[in-house]
């Protein structure tokens, strides 16, 4: 894993243990729903928690490829490395 | 284990219920307007959140208060005092009018209980609503904290319980909740911003007398069963803070329906020689949207069982322990029920549990 994507890793950490009362270890080889044990509600706490540390965006689209803890760290990475497009506010 | 039951001629039998809600109504979008600015203090993707609020189907709620008096409320003892005087006025309310509607006086009240999970109050709601309307000194009051949503069945079937021991009594079960005074500004979790979006404020009464008073109309509360799930706790309830009750709410509430309705409902009917087929009216909390299309997956229910649970979600919201009533008073005041009709009530809450009745009008 890239030094980004370890540092997305320490914040899923964080999410899963001060938020999602989670209490076993969270490993990049993970599965999100199945290790996990998350549920609808606990996605969405860790994609807001994801969001608000990183600045970006999430959408149920980039949901599709992402299963393991790896697999989210890489997208979240990649996203907040990317350009960020200007916001246009009326 | 035996059902709480009795022959379907010496049941009790619930003759009205009350409802009320409070006089301000505020859209959803308006709510969501309210709070976006709050949201962004601590959230990046405020849509995100929108969409929650939409999410739930709730097209507005009815609030205790003007929705500008809550950036006031920021203690405990503000809230709570609030609260106090909302669910006084809103519970003096109700009971007025459900003892119109069953042709009956405060006189007549043998027992009172009063169900909430929203504030606390000694002496507790009743005592305070007794001195507006003037129970009989010899009036007895139970009241219940803490079932949360279940409450409205459970208050029902307590209630019935003590009827089937007083058959002549006359019992009143009050369920009064103002969800948004419990409401924790500062608590940007995502559980409280759901709950924030689904839950709403009202009150209901239900009036029910024993087998053997005068004036028999209305359903028979022909049994009731209560199933609790261990190992539960953290589904749903409050994590009592410094500033009030802060939301403990779970996604595996819906599961939870999945998993153990169905079998508890049949097994339930089956004690009574009764089949979900039999069963004409289904008078369903209105947990959320997730939990009503649960209840009519797991229980197989034909797309229009539940459009009163629906529609009642979609108008006020969930209305915590009041909502079943609101429902049930919907029911008994409507064009389908008939002479012989079997019904089912049925809620679920933190503990995390069930409770089921069993209706025959």
């Amino acid at each position: 894993m890239t030094e980004s994507e370890l540092e997305v890793l320490a914040e899923i950490r964080r999410i899963a243990a001060d938020e999602l009362e989670w209490s076993g270890t969270v490993e990049p080889r993970h599965d999100l729903l199945k290790d996990l044990q998350l549920d609808s509600l606990g996605l969405t706490v860790l994609a807001v928690g994801l969001e608000n540390r990183f600045r970006i965006r999430l959408s149920e689209e980039d949901a599709q490829g992402v299963r393991t803890v790896e697999d989210l760290a890489r997208l979240v990475a990649q996203r907040a490395a990317a350009p960020r497009t200007p916001e246009v506010r009326p | 284990m035996p059902s709480s039951a009795s022959g379907p001629d010496s049941s009790p039998f619930i003759r009205a219920v009350g409802r009320a809600l409070p006089p301000h109504y505020v859209s959803q979008e308006q709510l969501i307007a309210a709070f976006r600015e709050l949201w962004a203090t601590r959230h990046f993707n405020v849509e995100r959140l929108e969409d929650l609020h939409r999410a739930v189907q709730v097209g507005g709620r009815h609030l205790a208060l003007p929705i500008d008096d809550y950036r006031a409320l920021v203690g405990f003892q503000q809230r709570n005092d609030a609260w106090i005087r909302a669910a006084t006025e809103l519970s003096e309310t109700v009971v007025r009018q459900a003892l119109d509607k069953a042709e009956l006086t405060p006189a007549d009240v043998d027992h009172v209980f009063f169900v909430t999970v929203t504030g606390v109050a000694t002496p507790s709601i009743e005592a305070r609503v007794a001195n507006r309307v003037r129970f009989r000194e010899d009036f007895k009051r139970t009241p219940l904290f803490g079932l949360g949503c279940v409450a409205g069945v459970s208050g029902l079937a307590r209630a019935a319980d003590y009827l089937r021991a007083f058959p002549t009594h006359t019992a009143l079960v009050i369920a009064t909740e103002l969800c948004s005074l419990t409401l924790q500004r500062e608590d940007l979790s995502i559980p409280n911003i759901i709950a924030s979006g689904l839950f709403g404020d009202g009150s209901a009464c239900a009036v029910l007398r024993g087998g053997e008073a005068p004036g028999a109309r209305g359903p028979r509360v022909v049994a009731s069963r209560s199933v609790f799930y261990p190992d539960t706790e953290r589904v749903m309830g409050w994590d009592v803070v410094d500033t009030g009750f802060k939301v403990v709410l779970s996604a595996k509430v819906p599961n939870m329906v999945r998993e153990h309705i169905r079998g508890n409902v049949d097994r339930f009917l089956g004690e009574h020689g009764l089949a979900r087929g039999d069963v004409r009216h289904w008078v369903a909390h209105t947990g959320g949207p997730k939990v009503l299309k649960a209840f009519e997956e797991a229980l197989e229910l034909e797309a229009a069982s539940l459009e009163r649970s629906w529609r009642s979600l979609r108008e006020v919201g969930n209305l915590s322990s009041a909502s079943v009533l609101f429902v049930l008073g919907e029911t008994l005041e409507g064009p389908e029920p008939r002479p012989g009709d079997w019904g089912v009530m049925m809620a679920l809450g933190p503990g995390f549990c069930a409770e089921m009745v069993l209706l025959r009008w």
